[in-house]
């Protein structure tokens, strides 16, 4: 295995840099003293969706989440290497955090809408961070994220309604819509359909496909038809490391690793 | 023999019972085929030890409570009695001081009629005495006797203790709901006669109170008491949650979100010896050191010049620190069962520390906060020893903090003190407050208790 | 679904200085709300430290008093006893017949000048009884004894000190210096308040009695609130069916510990003085009134002790065929006991200092001798506090710091017990 190792995961791919966005180099993340990350580095490119598969332990959700320094809410975790957003170290003591995270907007794995009505829940975002002038913009703010979230339809007769009272379907896409009204250049999903029945499931697929283009969209998951089905990148952890790294439709089809090769076709996982 | 030395004896014969019970058990086990017994000896002198004390305690216990009433009726109606001034007070003195004559006590008297009297104690004394000895062994005998006669091989004596067991786990339990009765029955009681008295529309809406100037004779004093709900509300509710409900939210929100490890493991426990300071020293020092500050300050620089050095803010104040750690428990309790992924959401979308917490993890934790500042108000407004050193006794109906108002507690402290006679309407009228400060704190509690669980099963 | 509708709306510019501003307007409302957190922790600890530090200041005082010295000439007094006299039995009734008192004022005035008897304390002739009884052999001759020095002298040894200067304390501080410089005063410990009981002189008033009381309240409190509530858990957590008489003992229970404390006096007054003709002031009704206010808190920690033994222990015990009961006091109970220990120790430190129900009850009363009995008149040191906060003599401020101070120190150490137990046998499973 030590050959797979010493080989740069990111060959495969090759990312023209006007569509570049982020960047890491050498990342490794410890928790006190065991390290969950060893050496990952990865370009994720702005017109792609990006999905990282993995077993689960296998460290993809905690790189997730250095990508906009989520893990500095853990007191004991500690990132060294180096990204970089639009060519800038998002580690920087010069990078704020409270930017960085309006850049790198986040869904989580299990819906966490707050428990205020739908409008207040996408209407969030956007007042903290003053990105509206009036009440018919941030009006506007809303809907239009609403739109994009493909939920418009379902809540626009109610939205005063407690977010909680959705369904998780629509409590996800209430999430991603709360995301996108702060309008990101990234948006990180840690497994949002893991939470969700099957159409609940498909929605959010969709949503994706919808998004593409617009935001550079990174998603973790540990179903690997989905990545195959909305990602057309995909990367591989396994043990804390970065294994592979391909388009979607090579690697599943064509993994050069053998670890990769067990993974898909179900040696473990 | 004292109904005291008499309670050890029992004692000594159950334990007696106890060990011949388990002897003859033992003396039972068959040799060979028969069957083994069914419970084993331990059981069977637990069943006569049990028999044997349990009777005849609980008539001890009956017979001590009964007996100092039978005896003082003994003596009252001796001829020696007949001599004693009608005056209650006096009397009762003199009956005492003659008790204390007769157990040996009191060596020499002061008043000539008690000594009158000590023959009278003794005899009754012992006469009563010898009944309650003879009666408690009696009982002992015949009920170590009873059991020590079941003991036999087939006699399922673990069952039987087993069951008893039960019975005195349910009675220890059904102790609580006694005392829940006792409160609502004794405060009842005095409170029907008082509003036989005084009409229950003057007590509850009437703005006058001076209850000094009833007499046992009838004159009756004024029994308005919202002057004594207003003061009370104004330190418990309005000046001590002033001083509680910012500090306390705020120590908790530091302790939670923003101190390292080490700091809140220090702090918090700090914080909890703020609770867990008699309510006394809190009134000695609000009396001793804040209430003349307090004074001090409102005259000098506010040039308030009625503020009285028994000021509501000084009491309300002190009242505060003190509930400041349960408003911060509470609080703490109920910011740590909001979901983090809550406050993930917020943050991951680029909102700072203070901007998560006020604007997503207080309104989420809210109910458990507001539940958390009703137990506080309900325990501001029970607490008594801080009111009754710092705040006054002078009725005002007044908005003014730094004058002097007075509370329900301080009320009852006032009318149950002192010489009074147990009929009269001032003692009525104690009980009449304590039933309205039980139903006002019960009805808190409820309440407090119902939105805290709500808010606990939408988290869960 | 057309979110193609929307053009794509051009990304925030975070560069602008409007932008900027704004971010570090609410790194500065961040940085101010956390300084309001830390001001709160500050302010309550501060309060706390500072309540302490004021009560450890001027009680420290009260441990120790200041004495002056007789020269008794017992022989050439008024009382005329024989030192073999009081080898009868009537020791007692002579020495109180001796008028000690006026010995100790005609000494204090050859001694000090006409206003000798200012200096010394109002108890001060008990010293000199005491001495006589302690030695008959002091009637035949004079002997130098040191009694309590009066409030006054207390302070004038403290000099200028904090208090409110008139000329006569002013006289009296100069006086004492000089009365020092002849070695006729001393300081010291004040056995007298570790050993006696309330007085109305603050150089005569000891802690002694009050603590008394409160052991003994303590402990009819604790003989019937610890079993009673321990049962009561029990049965709740282990045996109780669910039905609507349970429901109303939970109730009852859970209400029953947020009922205020004085409600829990006017029951005692009611019920167990005015019912039962149970002696004001005894303990024993005091320990009753705070065993029913201690009971529910101890009822509730019990069960929250029980809850935490795992039921696969009691799996296992039956499974051997262990009886119900044999699962409980072989396996429950152990387990659980610290955690019930625990609770037990802070019900019983909020009965230590809890004070309102026993004012209800009579405790509030003047109690110069020490209780010998659960029935005998008491006070407990909370009541204590509260009596000689009342006082008018400023000798008494100190007295009843020092007393709080005691107070302060035993709830401590039970709190520590209650901790250390709580760590030591805290189990995980």
């Amino acid at each position: 295995m030590n050959d797979e190792i010493a080989a740069p995961a990111t060959d495969r791919i090759a990312i023209p840099p006007e569509t570049l966005k982020m960047t890491a180099r050498d990342v490794d993340v410890f928790y006190g003293a065991k390290q969950a990350i060893e050496k990952v580095s990865i370009d994720i490119g702005m017109d792609h969706v990006t999905a990282f598969i993995g077993p689960s332990g296998c460290g993809k959700s905690t790189f997730l989440r250095t990508l906009n320094r989520m893990n500095d809410t853990i007191p004991i975790a500690r990132v060294t290497g180096q990204i970089e957003l639009d060519g800038e170290n998002i580690y920087d003591a010069s990078m704020d955090v409270v930017q960085l995270r309006a850049r790198v907007g986040m869904v989580f794995q299990k819906p966490n809408p707050f428990p205020k009505s739908i409008f207040e829940n996408v209407a969030y975002g956007p007042r903290i961070h003053g990105l509206s002038t009036s009440k018919a913009e941030l009006e506007e703010i809303v809907e239009k994220s609403l739109v994009r979230a493909g939920l418009w339809d379902e809540v626009k007769d109610r939205l005063t309604e407690s977010g909680t009272a959705l369904s998780g379907g629509q409590q996800q896409r209430l999430c991603i819509a709360r995301a996108i009204a702060v309008d990101p250049e990234v948006i990180l999903m840690d497994e949002p359909c893991s939470a969700l029945d099957p159409i609940a499931t498909a929605k959010i697929e969709e949503l994706i496909h919808e998004l593409r283009g617009r935001y550079a969209i990174v998603i973790v998951t540990h179903n690997m038809q989905q990545a195959a089905r909305v990602s057309q990148r995909t990367a591989f952890f396994h043990l804390g490391t970065l294994v592979e790294y391909g388009e979607t439709s090579d690697l599943f089809t064509n993994p050069q690793k053998e670890r990769t090769k067990d993974y898909i076709t179900g040696r473990y996982g | 023999m004292s109904l005291f030395s008499l309670f050890f004896l029992i004692l000594g014969l159950a334990a007696i019972g106890w060990i011949t019970a388990r002897m003859r058990a033992m003396r039972m086990r068959p040799a060979a085929p028969a069957p083994r017994p069914h419970s084993l000896p331990g059981y069977h002198g637990w069943y006569v030890a049990l028999w044997l004390a349990i009777p005849a305690l609980a008539f001890l216990v009956l017979w001590s409570i009964l007996m100092p009433g039978l005896v003082e009726q003994w003596v009252l109606a001796s001829p020696a009695a007949q001599a004693l001034p009608a005056a209650d007070i006096q009397r009762t003195a003199i009956l005492s001081e003659a008790h204390a004559l007769a157990d040996g006590s009191l060596s020499a008297a002061f008043n000539e009629e008690a000594r009158a009297l000590v023959p009278a104690f003794q005899e009754a004394n012992s006469f009563y005495g010898t009944i309650g000895i003879v009666a408690t062994l009696l009982l002992a005998f015949a009920g170590g006797g009873f059991a020590f006669l079941r003991v036999r091989p087939d006699f399922r004596a673990r069952n039987r203790v087993e069951k008893l067991v039960m019975w005195v786990l349910l009675l220890a339990s059904l102790i609580a709901i006694l005392t829940t009765v006792g409160i609502v029955a004794s405060l009842l009681f005095e409170t029907i006669v008082f509003f036989d008295r005084i009409s229950i529309t003057e007590f509850l809406f009437g703005t006058h109170w001076n209850p000094q100037s009833a007499t046992a004779g009838g004159d009756e004093g004024s029994f308005g008491a919202i002057p004594l709900f207003w003061g009370t509300i104004l330190i418990g509710a309005i000046i001590a949650m002033i001083v509680a409900i910012p500090l306390g939210l705020m120590s908790a929100v530091y302790l939670t979100q923003y101190a390292r490890p080490r700091v809140r493991s220090i702090m918090k426990p700090v914080l909890e010896i703020l609770a867990g300071v008699p309510t006394v020293v809190y009134g000695y020092f609000a009396a001793l050191t804040v209430a003349p500050a307090v004074r001090d300050f409102a005259v000098n620089i506010l040039g308030v010049s009625s503020a009285s050095s028994e000021s509501a803010i000084a009491a309300g104040v002190v009242m505060g620190v003190m509930i400041i750690p349960f408003v911060s428990s509470m609080a703490d309790d109920s910011l740590a069962a909001v979901p983090g992924a809550m406050r993930d959401g917020s943050l991951a979308m680029g909102a700072t520390s203070s901007e998560t917490i006020k604007r997503v993890l207080i309104p989420a934790a809210l109910p458990g906060i507001v539940g958390g500042v009703l137990l506080a108000v309900s325990r501001a407004i029970g607490e008594t020893m801080i009111v009754v050193m710092a705040a006054g006794l002078a009725a005002n109906l007044t908005a003014n903090p730094f004058e002097s108002v007075t509370t329900v507690t301080v009320q009852i402290v006032q009318l149950l003190t002192g010489d009074q006679e147990f009929n009269s309407s001032k003692t009525l009228a104690a009980f009449a407050l304590g039933l309205v400060l039980f139903i006002v704190t019960l009805l808190l509690n409820i309440i407090a208790l119902s939105v805290v669980k709500r808010f606990r099963e939408a988290y869960e | 679904m057309n979110a193609a509708q929307f053009p794509a709306r051009e990304p925030t510019d975070w560069t602008t200085d409007a932008m900027q501003r704004r971010i570090r307007a609410r790194y500065r409302a961040e940085k101010r709300f956390r300084i309001y957190g830390l001001f709160a922790v500050l302010l309550s600890a501060g309060f706390l430290a500072f309540l302490l530090i004021t009560m450890l200041s001027s009680g420290a005082r009260g441990f120790t008093q200041t004495e002056i010295a007789l020269p008794v000439d017992f022989a050439a007094s008024d009382i005329f006893l024989e030192p073999a006299q009081l080898e009868g039995g009537d020791r007692d009734q002579l020495l109180a017949g001796a008028d000690f008192q006026g010995l100790a004022e005609q000494t204090a005035i050859d001694a000090y000048g006409e206003d000798g008897t200012m200096l010394i304390s109002n108890g001060a002739w008990l010293r000199l009884r005491e001495a006589v009884a302690d030695d008959p052999e002091l009637l035949r001759r004079e002997e130098r004894i040191w009694v309590q020095a009066s409030t006054e002298v207390d302070f004038a040894a403290r000099g200028a000190d904090g208090l409110h200067m008139t000329d006569e304390r002013r006289a009296m501080i100069d006086r004492y210096a000089q009365l020092e410089a002849d070695g006729n005063v001393r300081r010291g410990l004040s056995w007298t308040f570790l050993s006696s009981a309330d007085s109305s002189d603050p150089t005569l008033v000891g802690i002694w009695g009050a603590f008394k009381g409160s052991l003994l309240t303590m402990i009819v409190t604790i003989a019937l609130a610890f079993p009673v509530g321990v049962l009561a858990a029990v049965y709740l957590e282990e045996y109780a069916p669910k039905n609507r008489w349970t429901d109303l003992i939970e109730v009852s229970i859970n209400n029953l510990a947020a009922v205020p404390s004085i409600i829990f006096g006017l029951l005692g007054l009611a019920v167990f003085i005015n019912t039962f003709h149970l002696p004001r002031s005894a303990a024993i009704v005091g320990g009753l009134t705070l065993a029913l206010m201690t009971m529910p808190v101890i009822v509730i920690a019990g069960r929250n002790a029980i809850k935490t033994v795992p039921p696969s222990i009691r799996d296992a015990a039956l499974g051997v065929g262990a009886s119900p009961v044999q699962v409980l006091t072989h396996h429950v109970l152990p387990l659980s006991l610290p955690g019930i220990l625990t609770g037990t120790i802070i019900g019983m430190s909020r009965a230590l200092g809890e004070t309102a129900p026993l004012l209800l009850i009579g405790m509030r009363a003047f109690v110069p001798s020490p209780p010998s009995g659960f029935t005998d008149a008491a006070t407990v040191l909370p009541v204590q506090i509260f009596l000689w906060s009342d006082e008018l003599d400023p000798g008494f401020v100190e007295k009843t710091s020092a007393a709080i101070i005691v107070l302060l120190v035993f709830l401590l150490a039970m709190n520590g017990i209650a901790i250390w137990l709580r760590n030591k046998y805290e189990q995980r499973w």
